[in-house]
């Protein structure tokens, strides 16, 4: 039979709950998007042509970022919406149905002269 | 209690599905309905919490995350685009885009799998 090491018998070590570091905390995610939208929305103006290539790499860009912060086992959505500032109405909303106690979600809203930009990310627990 | 089903190994979510179920919900409370922006709150968080609701029902080991964006229409253009970092053999997202004179409205559906 293998030695056992100094303690007798396995420990648990599979966490079926975050510890409180590596919560998805709504609050460093919101600073993450707002950091990443001042500095690629900048002076962008709204150009029809160009815009669903800026969707796109925005929303790839910060869901690579909230990767890189560390959020284990964490499955992630990020949502990227920009719409060109003509003072229409928009009105969104989301409803999520998750365990509170592990999942969260944080959002930002950009505006400048020629478009709005609005970011919603959300994390989920892998159990 | 409604029907649970346990996880099974062919578990994939069924954009079809839910591309109906909300669907449904838009047109029950949008349906004729003019851009009116003291009613806009109200209708999109109506549209959300229905789509759930039903989303829920199906019973299946899904977290469900569901937002919904209402815009007049007014020429101006809009895009949005979604990434996602997930397990892509269980886990989905449905798009279900819908206007009539007055608005547009798109509703998305993000389906990310429990497993038991």
């Amino acid at each position: 039979m293998g030695e056992l090491g100094p303690d007798e018998g396995a420990e648990n070590t599979y966490s079926l709950r975050p510890g409180l570091q590596h919560r998805f905390k709504s609050s460093t995610v919101k600073e993450c998007i707002r950091a990443i939208l001042k500095e690629k929305l900048a002076n962008v103006q709204y150009i029809p042509e160009e815009m669903p290539e800026l969707t796109k790499s925005l929303s790839e860009t910060i869901k690579d970022r909230l990767k890189e912060e560390g959020f284990d086992r964490y499955k992630m959505v990020v949502q990227v919406v920009i719409g060109e500032q003509r003072g229409e109405g928009v009105n969104m909303a989301a409803r999520c149905f998750w365990d509170a106690d592990t999942d969260s979600c944080a959002h930002h809203v950009f505006m400048n002269d020629s478009l709005f930009c609005v970011v919603a990310a959300f994390g989920c627990f892998y159990y | 209690m409604e029907e649970f089903h346990p996880h099974n190994d062919e578990m994939i979510f069924n954009a079809d599905e839910a591309h109906n179920i909300v669907k449904e919900c838009i047109e029950s409370v949008l349906g004729k309905a003019d851009y009116n922006q003291n009613k806009v709150n109200q209708w999109t968080a109506a549209i959300v919490e229905q789509s759930l609701t039903h989303l829920v029902k199906l019973g299946k080991t899904y977290k469900y995350i569901v937002t919904c964006a209402v815009m007049q229409r007014s020429g101006a253009g809009l895009h949005t685009a979604s990434s996602c970092f997930w397990d892509t053999t269980t886990d989905g997202t449905c798009t279900v885009r819908w206007e009539n004179r007055t608005m547009n409205c798109i509703v998305n559906v993000f389906a990310v799998a429990i497993l038991l």
